[in-house]
């Protein structure tokens, strides 16, 4: 059955390839044409497709023109978000606290929404700050007051209170740094945080 | 007449020679059963694309419709549970068959010349299967998929340089949202779909091509494709549909409560099938000096995938069949011994029960613990759906308004670092291992808040019971109030050595039903127990138990410390949490062990929502806030 068939195959299609032969220059012109614009015909929708779905989650979202702009504490520097009080943080157990900020996501805006969240103790007169995400593989990390360090419950990730590695202990530790440290801007008893996302599993803290 | 109709259709349409050719397939050596992994496995995507449109016809992507889309399909429509229980079980089924077939292929050397690319599309296959069950996994936007997910999101932005921009690409924006949803759901019912058929087609043409890899015996005459191959196909693909559905039926699809970016998700896990790579994870810890999870997430991986698809041209060289023979059992018997290693490490407390001081145990400790959260919190959600409905703006509306859910999330962040709640269900565990009479900072507790303000809750404080009594680590035991007025007036006057017992419990329990009447506890009887609240009030008005020497009641005003009007009410518990050390409480904080203010000038731990919500908790009153 297999065999018969490329006969009858041929047997159909040569004397079209002959006729298209016939026509010399003005046949592979058309040829070449149809081919380009078969291509382009499909190239052209995928194109567009892949453009925009590519370029829209780089584009950076515009707050509604009529909002009040930024979270209402006043004095908060750029990129910075309101916190705490000072008062608010111990000097012994970290805490978590809640960034609040309004929030884009994609044709929704809503204002003042949890958008992440950091540890925070003070260190003297100093307020430490490390973000929650885990810098290995983007877990959220809890602070365990037994054992005094940051534990990440997906690969095993720990840290101690002070945010660098915790080394040794038996167990592997697949963190490529310590947690993020973030910039904090203390104003009167207002605690404001300099809140962004670090790319997780490379050596250096780059911000995203 | 019926032969007079088909040949006038077969001649019009060709549908005797496209059957022939489809079904007289000849097969050297015979039909045989091991043939079946390749059918089963096109039955199973099948059955996904099947199951798989018509649950598109009830799921909405998008932050506030997907989990809410697939409750309903779960737990509301006719059949819902075991149309979404098959697609669930059959996707597993299918990356079970995976390898089977693959190993199949590998062994009887069915890989090499001339069916490479026979080979290469297969793996494509493989590939697109398993990025199917990625991107399932995220569509019901409960908590397991959204955290597991998110791992897997970051591990795409490893690569330098453009790593970044291929997560942005994938999730749709900076953070996880509606496009996140959309464009994992547009991959997974429509791009990896039509890949898959796409490959598929060509990878059977390719098959039928160069025909079953087999020799014809003498012993087994050759056979046909119809008609016992088609039985045996037939018969495997129904014996897997029926396990399919057993199981389906058996263990009945879940769903985790909805995704909450805020509240961290501590026993996120992929898929089964691909915990073996998020166990390797584990192994690259940067100990070799550079940074390796980049070689553990991507490289490695794809430098085996790369072996893979190099397979047939190493067959060609001498030993080059033995080499990927040895390989490809190397890789699965790796990849199986990674899944079981994870398995182990997550069950490590139920498997080492006495090993309770490891670091193993305590992690799988709290692995099961947050597992065992999320059910609660599920359970939570349920009753909350089945009472309100969900509101248009989605499941956790409804849940920012629920004081179970969100007074024990609070209780959990805020609380628990001092305070233990042992509740039969909402149970949260205090600090570990306190120690009141350790100079460490990091030692203390407080009393356990289950049942606060209850009859049996305000009898135990007033007991001098060593395991449950004032004393004991349910109450004073881990602060400093031990060794202070109220612990010394309940075990030296109180409990004193001549006291009539009898009189004395019978006494203090008609003063706590008393005092637990000015909370007015919804869980509480007050109206079948009047006689006992009387005589509790005249005990506190004529100080039977010496209380109002130091506590506010009533007419007496001369109390310095925790006013007993309106004991453990809402107002009162509001006070309480807001400033411990305002008047009516701990008066100017000198009698405040520690308790921090929750909500005053100086500090907003808590937004008086919060504090409601909590209030609310520890009172166990489910009414909703108002929105």
């Amino acid at each position: 059955m297999n065999e018969a068939k490329p006969e009858q195959h041929d047997a159909e299609s040569s004397p079209v390839l002959e006729t298209n032969e016939r026509r010399g220059f003005l046949g592979s012109a058309a040829a070449i044409t149809a081919a380009a614009l078969g291509g382009l015909l499909g190239v052209g929708p995928l194109a567009i497709g892949l453009y925009a779905t590519i370029m829209d989650p780089l584009r950076k979202k515009t707050t509604p023109l009529k909002h009040a702009g930024g979270t209402g504490v006043a004095g908060a520097k750029e990129g910075f978000y309101f916190v705490a009080q000072l008062g608010e943080i111990d000097s012994h157990v970290p805490r978590r606290f809640t960034i609040v900020a309004d929030k884009i996501d994609a044709w929704n805006f809503m204002e003042n929404q949890p958008i992440g969240s950091v540890y925070m103790r003070m260190q003297g007169e100093q307020v430490e700050c490390f973000h929650t995400t885990c810098p290995h593989a983007g877990c959220a990390v809890s602070y365990e007051r037994e054992s005094q360090s940051y534990l990440c419950p997906c690969h095993n990730s720990s840290f101690k209170v002070d945010g660098s590695k915790l080394e040794g202990g038996g167990s592997s530790n697949p963190s490529p740094r310590g947690l993020d440290a973030l910039e904090v801007d203390v104003q009167g008893t207002s605690v404001f945080v300099k809140y962004e996302d670090y790319f997780t599993g490379r050596h250096d803290k780059i911000a995203k | 007449m019926f032969r007079k109709l088909y040949n006038w259709f077969d001649s019009r349409t060709g549908v005797q020679a496209s059957l022939e050719e489809a079904l007289y397939e000849n097969i050297p050596g015979g039909a045989k059963w091991r043939y079946v992994s390749g059918s089963m496995l096109v039955f199973a995507f099948m059955t996904q694309m099947i199951t798989g449109l018509f649950l598109w016809m009830h799921y909405s992507p998008g932050s506030q419709n997907a989990w809410a889309s697939v409750y309903y399909i779960t737990f509301e429509m006719e059949g819902g549970n075991l149309l979404r229980g098959i697609h669930h079980v059959m996707a597993q089924a299918m990356v079970c068959l995976l390898p089977i077939h693959l190993l199949q292929v590998v062994i009887e050397k069915a890989y090499t010349k001339p069916r490479e690319f026979n080979w290469w599309f297969g793996l494509v296959l493989m590939k697109i299967t398993l990025a199917l069950g990625l991107t399932g996994y995220l569509l019901p936007w409960d908590q397991k998929g959204y955290w597991a997910t998110k791992v897997a999101t970051e591990l795409a932005a490893l690569p330098p340089l453009i790593g970044g921009l291929t997560q942005k690409i994938i999730v749709g924006g900076a953070d996880y949202g509606h496009f996140t949803l959309t464009r994992f759901f547009a991959l997974h019912a429509g791009v990896l779909p039509g890949l898959l058929i796409g490959f598929l087609v060509l990878h059977l043409a390719m098959f039928r091509k160069h025909g079953i890899t087999a020799h014809s015996s003498p012993h087994r005459p050759d056979q046909l494709f119809w008609p016992m191959q088609v039985l045996k196909d037939g018969v495997a693909c129904a014996l897997l549909f029926a396990v399919v559905v057993f199981a389906a039926i058996a263990e009945p699809v879940e769903l985790g409560p909805p995704a909450e970016p805020t509240e961290a998700f501590g026993a996120a896990r992929p898929e089964w099938y691909f915990l073996f790579l998020f166990q390797m994870l584990k192994y690259f810890d940067g100990s070799l000096g550079f940074n390796t999870e980049l070689v553990g997430a991507i490289v490695l991986p794809g430098l085996l995938f790369g072996f893979m698809f190099a397979m047939p041209l190493i067959a060609r060289k001498k030993f080059g069949h033995h080499l990927n023979v040895t390989v490809i059992v190397a890789i699965v018997s790796a990849a199986a011994y990674l899944t079981w290693e994870a398995k182990q490490e997550d069950n490590y407390y139920l498997n080492h029960p006495d090993d309770t001081q490891s670091e193993a145990y305590k992690k799988s400790k709290r692995f099961h613990d947050e597992v065992g959260r999320s059910e609660k919190e599920f359970e939570l959600i349920q009753q909350l759906v089945k009472d309100y409905g969900i509101p248009l703006e989605g499941p956790a509306v409804l849940q920012q308004r629920d004081p179970l859910t969100m007074g024990r999330r609070l209780f959990r962040r805020q609380c628990a670092s001092c305070h233990a709640y042992s509740h039969d269900e909402y149970a949260i565990a205090g600090p570990p291992n306190p120690d009141a009479t350790s100079d460490s900072p990091l030692n203390y507790g407080a009393p356990d808040l289950a049942h606060f303000g209850s009859v049996k809750w305000i009898t135990g404080l007033l007991s001098n019971d060593a395991d449950n009594g004032i004393r004991s680590e349910s109450y004073f035991g881990k602060t400093l109030h031990i060794e202070g007025e109220m612990a010394e007036h309940v075990h030296e006057t109180m409990w004193a050595v001549d006291v009539d017992r009898q009189a004395l419990a019978t006494q203090i329990e008609q003063v706590a039903w008393a005092l637990s009447a000015e909370a007015q506890l919804p869980y509480l009887d007050y109206a079948a127990n009047q006689e006992k609240i009387d005589a509790g009030i005249a005990h506190l008005n004529d100080d039977t138990l010496g209380c109002i020497g130091c506590h506010n009641y009533g007419d007496n005003e001369d109390g310095y410390v925790i006013n007993l009007n309106g004991y453990a009410s809402a107002d009162w518990l509001t006070k309480m949490i807001s400033d411990p050390t305002q008047t009516g409480f701990y008066d100017g904080g000198s009698e405040n062990d520690r308790m921090p203010s929750f909500h005053n000038e100086a500090t907003k731990l808590l937004t008086p929502r919060e504090i409601e919500l909590l209030v609310r908790f520890l009172r166990e009153d489910r009414t909703l806030l108002e929105e």
